[in-house]
């Protein structure tokens, strides 16, 4: 028992979600749970409005649920203050945007140091990192440029560089591919599945995208709000 | 938390958008400089009073035919006027604690001098009593004060070598012709008076403007030259000393009422300190609502920034920014804005003081006389305490301009953000 403990990575128990709007209150998650073992790559699959990005949000503690808890590593994040949650989130997980989400006006280079400042590493240590991480994801000639003058694939390589710079167990992308051609997106797609199985990261991966899903370990079908099922791959 | 990498990452943000940082930094400036250019002006003005003052012996009275006075107090109405005649000279002399009066007339006149001509106040008087109005002036060499001689005549340095000018208007030794302009009681006439005066004594700058201003003859001179038939213009009455001169404005007034205008140096200063605390509130008040309209300019700035910004603020706080971190990239923001353009602003104040203060114009002068003549510009003065308190107000004001627009960065909600 305490083997699999030491096993779970993340613990998703009950969660729900409700969302009161002008329309009225909608309920986009109900009693979601289910775990995810260390170096597991998990996708999440649904159709749009199904709460898979919701529940990724949550996972990642960018919202809290109304009710339910999230446990990453054995511990109830949402238990924690919000500078705890912040600094958790700063270095245990990381996040991959559809948008890539990169700040224009900083080069290459700082967007993937910029978790690194928010932890305040030596400058020294985290320039290390930044060249080590691009030049392994195939960039590093760009690292004085913007980020604007990269293609989607070459951005999206820079994001996930960033969402490595801290050593994160837990990676989570949300349609990553979502912006990229298919042969992009597959060669991004590839370079997270080298992340799981090379260097025994967590990866739960948001996509519409069937064919990439049945290359991770593990889909968890939502619809509705719920968990329609689990399919091992 | 690395304050110099949230500085690095806020100018990054300010180069951004340079024509906005650089507008806004204006703002500040405006307001900054407008504040310590007023407040150097009016400095330099005070300052400027006061040395005229200091020059000026503090036992004497200017005492005039009843026009608006400086009484003290705040009283200053148009009271009806005394003809000064030898009669009231006598009997003001005779007053206790009173030493010397000097009479005198003034009239605006016309100075020909080798074809140059001027207009200028000219005061008849004992030109051996200018002395009680300033005990240390000096006349340049070669100059004598000639009182029986009905020829001589004296001028100010200002006058004689007006400034700005390459050559003087008189020299020692020069003759001038005076006219003066008036109209005939009988006739109803203008009628014209020519006099020559052959130029005597040149005053050395005194740093009083009036003196430096001064076109003296004898008294006979101006009585025949201003026609006025023995009644005084004025009068210069000292006091034993500067302790008695309370007492002896006390008793002309007890003398004479309200048909007399005294006036006094402290008088003049305790007036010119009314109206400057006045003038100054309402500088201040300008140069305030100049400030805080830079102050707006960075709300209005910052307020943007973050709207255009939404999504990057949501992806540092999913990359694990705190609250603290966000507010501080904006707030460094507003800092930096208010550090470059308060220290500009204090610098372009004071450039524009010494600009503003340069277009000048006739300045009233000191010590109960007038007329119009060259001017110095006055030189601004900078308080060096004035120059900081104006710096860290500007620098404040920015940084609580800054406190909304940051404090709604951290703490919008990084999944709203994100949807941007």
């Amino acid at each position: 028992m305490s083997d699999n403990k030491s096993q779970i990575a993340l613990e998703v128990n009950d969660i729900t979600k409700v969302f009161a709007t002008k329309a009225g209150v909608i309920e986009a998650l109900r009693g979601i749970s289910f775990v995810i073992n260390r170096g597991e790559f998990v996708s999440i699959v649904g159709p749009s409005g199904s709460g898979k990005s919701t529940l990724l949000n949550i996972i990642g503690a960018l919202d809290r649920p109304t009710s339910g808890k999230v446990y990453i590593d054995g511990i109830d994040i949402f238990s924690l203050r919000d500078g705890d949650i912040a600094a958790m989130r700063n270095k245990l997980i990381g996040f991959i945007f559809q948008s890539f989400n990169l700040i224009n006006r900083s080069t290459v280079q700082k967007n993937v140091e910029l978790p690194a400042i928010i932890s305040d590493m030596r400058k020294q240590e985290r320039k290390r990192r930044a060249l080590l991480l691009l030049e392994s994801l195939g960039v590093a000639d760009k690292a004085r440029l913007k980020t604007s003058s990269l293609s989607g694939g070459q951005q999206q390589r820079v994001a996930i560089a960033r969402a490595l710079i801290n050593n994160p167990t837990m990676v989570l992308a949300d349609e990553p591919t979502g912006n990229l051609d298919t042969k992009t997106g597959n060669e991004v797609f590839d370079l997270l599945k080298i992340l799981s199985s090379k260097f025994r990261r967590n990866i739960i991966l948001v996509t519409h995208n069937q064919e990439l899903a049945k290359k991770t370990d593990r889909i968890i079908y939502i619809k509705d709000g719920i968990i329609e099922k689990e399919v091992l791959n | 938390m690395k304050i110099s990498e949230i500085f690095k990452l806020s100018l990054e943000a300010m180069r951004e958008r340079k024509a906005r940082s650089a507008l806004t930094i204006i703002m500040v400036l405006a307001g900054c400089g407008l504040m310590i250019a007023l407040n150097g002006i009016s400095a330099g003005q005070s300052e400027f009073i006061k040395k005229q003052l200091n020059t000026l012996a503090p036992n004497i009275l200017f005492v005039n035919n009843g026009q608006r006075s400086f009484r003290g107090g705040g009283d200053t109405s148009q009271t009806p006027s005394i003809v000064i005649n030898s009669i009231v000279v006598d009997r003001i002399k005779s007053l206790p604690y009173v030493s010397d009066v000097v009479p005198g007339y003034q009239a605006q006149v016309t100075l020909d001098a080798a074809g140059n001509v001027i207009t200028s106040s000219v005061i008849a008087t004992d030109p051996q009593k200018i002395y009680l109005v300033d005990p240390s002036l000096e006349l340049i060499p070669g100059s004598s004060i000639q009182p029986n001689n009905p020829s001589a005549i004296i001028f100010g340095d200002n006058v004689a070598n007006p400034p700005g000018k390459s050559t003087p208007f008189v020299t020692l030794g020069q003759t001038i012709r005076a006219t003066y302009n008036y109209v005939d009681q009988d006739t109803g006439k203008q009628q014209q008076i020519s006099k020559s005066f052959v130029v005597t004594g040149i005053i050395a700058p005194t740093g009083n403007n009036q003196l430096d201003r001064a076109v003296i003859i004898n008294t006979a001179s101006g009585d025949s030259l201003f026609n006025k038939g023995g009644k005084f213009d004025q009068m210069i009455v000292a006091a034993n000393s500067a302790d008695y001169v309370p007492a002896v404005q006390n008793e002309i007034t007890t003398l004479y009422g309200t048909n007399i205008g005294i006036t006094t140096p402290k008088a003049i200063l305790e007036a010119r300190e009314r109206f400057t605390s006045g003038n100054n509130s309402f500088i201040q008040n300008v140069a305030f609502i100049a400030l805080f309209v830079g102050a707006i300019g960075i709300v209005t700035t910052l307020y943007n920034a973050v709207n255009e910004r939404i999504a990057e603020i949501g992806t540092i706080k999913a990359i694990g920014a705190t609250r603290l971190f966000i507010l501080l990239m904006f707030l460094f923001e507003a800092l930096m804005i208010g550090l470059i353009g308060s220290t500009l602003g204090v610098m372009s104040g004071m450039v524009g003081a010494y600009a503003l203060s340069s277009i000048g114009g006739p300045r009233p002068g000191i010590g109960g006389g007038g007329g119009i003549g060259f001017q110095r510009p006055i030189a601004p003065e900078f308080i060096p305490n004035d120059i900081i308190d104006v710096w860290i107000l500007s620098v404040v004001l920015s940084v609580i301009a800054g406190l909304y627009p940051a404090w709604k960065a951290s703490g919008l909600s990084p999944v709203l953000a994100l949807k941007r």
